[in-house]
């Protein structure tokens, strides 16, 4: 069952909120909790344990902590003693957060990474015709591990540094771990900003369920209309991928990345409209990043919630560490201000990129493309104010509409360069991919017929086309600041009526489903 | 008046101004970006006028100059959006 299955989607959800509508406004959590642990359960069966131990641990810990603050009495004490026992709680409690830690990313480390560092100390072994190796370390990974141990970090963090209270409702803590619409892709959502609202009870209002559905219904548009039908082609060439080279490399790198735009992006509208349909608001993850003009506004536009987790449980932790606060004032002291203050804070991004890399898989394509974005970012940081100059001294309007382009252009190519790397199957395959777009050049590919042999017929181009105005369409008028279904619930009931019975035909009439193409998973699941 | 007291070019803002405290900060901050005026900007991170790396330049300075703890739970746009939200972080801090 997942969130675009007819089971889900004609009974399990409407069945939910019946239930949610039908309980007391106390017990309506209780409701969202069930359903999100039968959710659990229908995908990772009893690979539930891990969830359990997370969610209990965190909930311990996270009292700990607290408790130990509480604990703190400094009445009578001199100066001097007070200074000594802040010292001592304050060691207690890094104690126990690196305790919470260490169980939450343990867990994700062992099930997650240890068939890859098996594997690769074992094909160390063998270049160094060593006789033993390790056994294979090979897990299977409970749906959603990798996000909602992000969100387990991110509470205990956040209790550690006082930003929140401790909280001793188990049945909250449990639901902001595992509502059933984050499980499977995020967003990452911090505690501050779900799980009041989750354990509210509101009773579902016309104007949520309406507003929730048109998202879920946008949702199922990107996934079934543009992401299920591309992923033949993609599949096809990314899984046979010494077959092609040249234009037909290019293609299934562009489309690819529109395709997982398409699938990440529409799993979280359906995501974010579930949760508006019982009255709750989860944080947005994209905001039309392909507008971006660099790579850095780029990734604050594109997953938002990994980026922003990052900045705050990564890259600041690591920027306020004594030793890079003085390799900081270093580098601005023997380099100049501006490439100072960027090659100190080069550490913590690196920390951020090899993370981001690390976070999605255990290939090393995918830690390359960490690396790849670092490099990129690192380099657009060091040369902005050169930039600037040399556009000021050939007298270039850097808001003219042809720079823009440009702009656009360069990040276009950076992206798609960055996520062939990212669907490649491996490095190798990666870099053979990448190389055959130059030795396979050829333009015949685009009047020989080849195309229509990816996997994708005359008609399923032009549903991709019809699916890729669509989107762009809605991204123009968001990028404007408009409300499209702010609009839509302005028009009378006919017009409103007519528009989502267009907008659920067009998703049964031209859904990639049935004969003839693939099963097709929601990409981040797998992360 | 107390509208007043709400806004950035406050009554509060000119007293601290002449405090050599304060004095101090608004030095460390010219030096950062000396093109954007602290006594009015109340919107220094939402705005970018300064950005990450500028903060980053900004912290070890105020810990060494008032002698604080700066963790990365005060790394929120409201503690630096203007002099005064800086100002007023330092203090708290100093009473930790």
């Amino acid at each position: 069952m997942t969130y675009t299955s007819i089971l889900y989607l004609s009974i399990f959800l409407p069945g939910v909120m019946l239930l949610y509508q039908l309980a007391p406004g106390r017990h309506r959590y209780k409701v969202l909790l069930a359903a999100s642990w039968l959710f659990f359960l229908s995908l990772s069966g009893k690979l539930i344990v891990y969830l359990l131990i997370s969610t209990a641990s965190v909930h311990h810990i996270g009292l700990w902590l607290s408790s130990c603050k509480k604990e703190l009495d400094l009445t009578g004490a001199s100066a001097e003693e007070k200074k000594s026992l802040k010292a001592a709680c304050a060691l207690k409690r890094r104690r126990i957060l690196w305790l919470g830690l260490g169980i939450q990313l343990g867990m994700l480390v062992v099930l997650k990474y240890s068939g890859f560092f098996s594997d690769n100390i074992n094909h160390l072994l063998k270049a160094v015709s060593y006789p033993n190796q390790l056994p294979a370390m090979k897990f299977a990974l409970p749906i959603g591990i990798s996000f909602y141990t992000l969100q387990a970090v991110s509470y205990l963090a956040d209790v550690y540094y006082e930003k929140i209270p401790a909280d001793d409702h188990l049945g909250r803590l449990a639901l902001y771990l595992t509502f059933f619409p984050i499980l499977m892709e995020g967003p990452i959502c911090r505690y501050s900003q779900t799980a009041n609202a989750l354990t509210e009870g509101k009773p579902l209002e016309y104007k949520n369920v309406t507003y929730g559905l048109q998202r879920i219904l946008w949702g199922l548009f990107k996934k079934l209309i543009i992401a299920d039908r591309l992923n033949l082609l993609v599949e096809t060439v990314f899984g046979s991928y010494k077959q092609y080279g040249g234009i037909v490399v290019i293609l299934s790198a562009l489309l690819y990345t529109f395709q997982l735009y398409a699938d990440f992006s529409g799993c979280i509208d359906m995501t974010i409209g579930t949760g508006e349909v019982f009255g709750i608001t989860i944080p947005e993850n994209f905001r039309q990043p392909f507008f971006s003009k660099s790579p850095s506004e780029f990734w604050r536009r594109w997953h938002i919630t990994l980026g922003t987790w990052l900045k705050d449980y990564v890259f600041y932790p690591i920027s306020l560490t004594a030793p890079i606060k003085k390799f900081g004032k270093n580098s601005r002291a023997k380099l100049g201000k501006h490439v100072g203050q960027v090659v100190a804070s080069a550490p913590a991004l690196f920390g951020v990129w090899i993370c981001n890399g690390f976070w999605h898989g255990t290939g090393w394509h995918y830690l390359f493309f960490g690396m790849y974005y670092f490099v990129l970012i690192l380099l657009e940081n060091l040369s902005e104010p050169y930039v600037i100059k040399a556009a000021e001294s050939l007298r270039i309007n850097r808001n003219n509409v042809f720079y823009r382009i440009f702009q656009s252009v360069k990040l276009l190519i950076i992206v798609f360069t960055g996520e062939l790397f990212f669907r490649a199957e491996t490095m190798t395959a990666g870099l053979s991919m990448f190389q055959s777009i130059f030795t396979g050049f050829d333009t015949k590919a685009l009047t020989d017929g080849s195309l229509l042999q990816l996997g994708l017929s005359l008609p399923d181009y032009a549903a991709v086309f019809l699916g890729f105005l669509a989107v762009l369409t809605v991204g123009i008028i968001h990028e404007r600041g408009i409300s499209i279904r702010d609009k839509i619930s302005g028009y009378k009931i006919p017009v409103r009526w007519t528009l989502y019975y267009g907008a659920i035909l067009l998703v049964i009439v031209l859904g990639a489903y049935g004969d003839g193409y693939l099963p097709a998973k929601l990409i981040y699941a797998g992360f | 008046m107390q509208d007043l007291l709400l806004q950035p070019t406050s009554l509060i803002f000119f007293i601290q101004k002449g405090d050599k405290h304060m004095n101090k900060l608004l030095e460390i901050l010219n030096e950062i970006n000396p093109e954007i005026d602290y006594e009015t900007e109340t919107r220094l991170i939402d705005d970018a006028l300064l950005d990450s790396f500028s903060i980053l330049s900004l912290i070890p300075e105020l810990e060494d100059a008032f002698d604080i703890s700066i963790t990365p739970a005060d790394m929120i746009p409201v503690n630096f959006n203007s002099a005064n939200a800086i100002w007023s972080m330092i203090n708290r801090l100093k009473e930790d």
